[in-house]
């Protein structure tokens, strides 16, 4: 399988409090990994830093063959081929809808307005948010909002999705609408990884799932492993706490 | 959409400004031909200073007989430099007679009276010719001619009250004196016995106000200001003292000169020039100024004044409004943007370590020195150590207009870039987040994402500034900029109708404030639209794409 993204060795501390410890991880092409684990398990942490949101501490974190922790490394042109979803959906709150999907794809990868334009209506389409396009994100719903923040993402044609804790701000009646696109989005082949507390949603459609507890990977495997027959007590432990 | 909005608007205010301002600017060229030609000298920028071949006399303009501001040219009033009016009185007629003596162009620079000193050693005029007393603490400073006037001091008083029957100064005894600020007048009156002196008044126009307000009894002066008074008046009265019953006073307090820079060749010049004024030619030129100037409206009530004020002086009036409205607007346009490149420069990330780091650590001190020093002192102090500092310290002649702007500008620069660089800090952490994670870099976001949310949300503070700077634009004054307040004043100077003037450019000042605050208000309203949004159905999406990120 083709590797995405491998993490070596990461680490990161804020202070004196390590928050990831040694991680060692992989994203394959089209996998969708699903990471779960109880809060201030260092999921979100590591996701953040995999797109340096978060500096690490230490470790490697290799795309194509290079390790862009290196300080020559461009990391406005890496994070382009990394699509981030946020738990607060973080829509510009100056441009409409159309223009949070547009102003990426011509500010950045210096694409035309018109090209940008398709590109961005393909995918709002996706979402079914193509009616919006006017909205000022003030006038949407969170689920609406999440939606357009997804085709934001998808509009830059990353090679990775990355979905932190996507669901968690909505409303409970928005939460499906949203799952329903990801789902979507899943079976098309895209590559994502997703930090979820939506058990159902990681047993469904993930690939791979990630328990991560106190800053280490726990353990990972089949959505059946994981969640049928986790090998670790604390794998165990949190399943019942949640499920 | 929006930018046309914006234009539209920016358009707007410009034109008016334009139209107020310096519109009245290329009519005065006109006009300039035909006045008669060896008199009338305008330079293009309307201060610069020192041609060899003109010879700058500055002065009130607002001290009748002396000098007054008035319309036109009648009884040989002279064009004022950059401005419209005419300045008239005795002190003209004698600068007429210097000027014609030197085989120079005159020209007249109305002055404040605190700037005409300040004016005289940095070079902008080449004498004082304003009702100036040669006193010894002048002397240590400027040089002065021979005398060309001596008077005698006078109490202006309140017709009809105990003071008006005096005759003698011990008979102010328990009276409220005052007079004007830095001059002998004030110190004279100690003399009185018993006397409640009053804080001294910046010119005439106040306490000719206090005095019919009752705040004062009296204030002191030389004949012709009592001359003038009691004839623009009818309200006040003039006390004359026989000899040895008035003040005693030095020749140099009550005789009058003109104001020469140190060791200038003039002052010879000069005296040679008022030797050959007869005292005969003196005083009948004395009463023809004191008959010439600007007269009372006899029984008028303050409607009629009201109205008449605006009929005489409306385009006066309205000149100041623009020159107002065009210092403000441009200062608040250029204040916002020194304030945004402050704002950006001090929140941009400090590096952790190198040579980064300790660039831009020095570069946040001088700013804040900067942010610090302008916010902390008065506006009116910075335009007194500008304006008059860099032509002392550098030689440097600001034209007054540019210097006006300019001063505006880095003041309302230090105040923008605080509230910039609140509404940075303001800014959802997240918007940076998402713009980085787009792949964004700091200036990317800055410019799309963040600066534009960052205006929207200052521009109540933005328009505060504006208002304020309306406002403020009137301490301008100091530096003589013909702004509404010094035209007022003007006008004042000269009908004795302090209230209604000054009650025209309140309505003026508040019109100006009130259509900046409403046309503010109409942007925020646009820039945020509706609450709701209509799916659209049918039609394609707007076309104003990017439309938010190009006001930044």
């Amino acid at each position: 399988m083709e590797k995405v993204i491998e993490i070596q060795h990461l680490s990161k501390s804020f202070g004196t409090h390590e928050v990831l410890k040694d991680i060692d991880f992989t994203v394959n092409k089209g996998e969708v990994v699903c990471i779960i684990g109880s809060s201030g398990s260092g999921k979100s942490t590591l996701l953040r830093c995999i797109n340096l949101l978060e500096r690490p501490s230490g470790g490697m974190i290799i795309y194509n063959g290079e390790n862009i922790l290196d300080e020559k490394h461009d990391i406005h042109q890496y994070r382009t081929k990394l699509g981030m979803v946020f738990q607060q959906f973080n829509l510009f709150n100056n441009h409409n809808v159309l223009n949070n999907c547009i102003v990426g794809q011509v500010k950045v990868l210096g694409r035309s307005k018109e090209d940008a334009k398709k590109v961005a209506m393909k995918y709002l389409k996706n979402v079914g948010m193509e009616k919006y396009v006017n909205a000022k994100p003030s006038q949407l719903s969170g689920g609406q909002k999440q939606r357009v923040a997804i085709a934001r993402a998808l509009s830059m044609e990353p090679d990775v999705l990355l979905f932190d804790e996507p669901t968690s701000a909505l409303d409970p009646e928005m939460v499906g609408e949203v799952l329903k696109v990801m789902k979507d989005l899943a079976h098309t082949g895209l590559t994502m990884l997703v930090v979820t507390h939506e058990m159902a949603f990681a047993k469904e459609v993930s690939d791979r799932v990630v328990f991560m507890d106190k800053g280490v990977i726990a353990e990972e495997g089949t959505p059946e492993l994981i969640f049928n027959n986790p090998t670790q007590d604390r794998t165990r432990e949190f399943l019942k706490r949640t499920l | 959409m929006k930018r046309k909005l914006w234009m539209k608007i920016f358009t707007i205010l410009m034109a008016m400004s334009l139209l107020l301002g310096l519109g009245a600017g290329s009519a005065r060229y006109a006009q300039a031909a035909e006045v008669s030609s060896d008199i009338v000298v305008e330079s293009a920028d309307g201060s610069a200073s020192g041609s060899e071949d003109e010879f700058r006399v500055g002065m009130e303009a607002g001290y009748p007989p002396f000098n007054w501001t008035q319309t036109d040219d009648s009884n040989g009033a002279v064009r004022i430099d950059g401005n419209k009016e005419y300045a008239g009185g005795y002190d003209v007629q004698i600068a007429k007679k210097v000027a014609e003596g030197l085989g120079k162009k005159l020209v007249i620079v109305k002055t404040e009276w605190d700037g005409l000193v300040p004016a005289l050693v940095s070079g902008k005029i080449d004498a004082i010719i304003a009702g100036m007393s040669p006193t010894a603490e002048r002397k240590e400073t400027i040089d002065f001619s021979d005398i060309y006037y001596k008077s005698d001091l006078i109490i202006v008083v309140k017709k009809g009250e105990a003071y008006e029957d005096a005759t003698s100064i011990a008979d102010f005894k328990g009276a409220k004196i005052t007079a004007q600020l830095n001059t002998f007048h004030y110190g004279v009156i100690d003399q009185i016995e018993g006397v409640i002196r009053q804080t001294a008044m910046d010119n005439f126009t106040a306490m000719r106000v206090a005095l019919e307000a009752g705040m004062i009894d009296g204030y002191v002066s030389e004949k012709p200001e009592g001359v003038s008074a009691s004839m623009a008046n009818s309200n006040f009265a003039m006390v004359e003292f026989d000899k040895g019953k008035g003040f005693a006073t030095a020749e140099e307090d009550t005789a009058i000169s003109v104001g020469i820079a140190k060791d200038s060749e003039l002052t010879g010049q000069i005296n040679e020039i008022l030797s050959g004024i007869s005292e005969e030619e003196r005083t009948e030129l004395m009463d023809e100024a004191i008959l010439e100037q600007p007269a009372s409206g006899g029984n008028k009530t303050s409607f009629q004044w009201f109205i008449d004020i605006m009929k005489e002086n409306g385009p006066m009036f309205l000149r100041g409004a623009g020159m107002t409205l065009l210092i403000s607007l441009t200062g608040t346009i250029l204040g916002f943007l020194i304030g945004l490149l402050v704002g950006v420069i001090k929140t941009i990330p400090m590096p952790l370590k190198g040579a980064g780091r300790t660039a831009q650590k020095i570069i946040n001190g001088l700013l804040s020195v900067y942010v610090e020093f302008f916010r902390g002192t008065p506006m009116i102090v910075q335009a007194m150590v500008i304006y008059y500092g860099s032509a002392l310290a550098f030689d440097i002649h600001m034209n007054r207009l540019a210097a006006a702007i300019f001063i505006v500008s880095i003041n309302t620069g230090a105040y923008m870039s605080e509230i910039i660089r609140g509404g940075i800090v303001s800014i959802d952490k997240g918007q940076f987040e998402a713009a980085q994670a787009v792949g964004m870099n700091h200036v990317q976001t800055m410019t799309n994402v963040v600066l534009p949310q960052v205006i929207r949300n200052i521009l109540p503070a933005t328009g505060n500034e504006f208002v304020i700077n309306i406002k403020d634009t009137s301490v301008l004054n100091v530096i003589a900029v013909t702004e509404l307040f010094f035209q007022t004043k003007s006008v004042a100077g000269n009908n004795f109708r302090y209230f209604e003037s000054f009650f025209v450019a309140c309505i003026l000042y508040f019109i100006m404030t009130f259509t900046v605050t409403r046309i503010l208000r109409h942007i925020e309203k646009r820039l945020d639209g509706p609450a709701n949004y209509n799916m659209i159905t049918n039609q394609a999406p707007d076309e104003d794409t990017d439309s938010t990120a190009g006001q930044a």
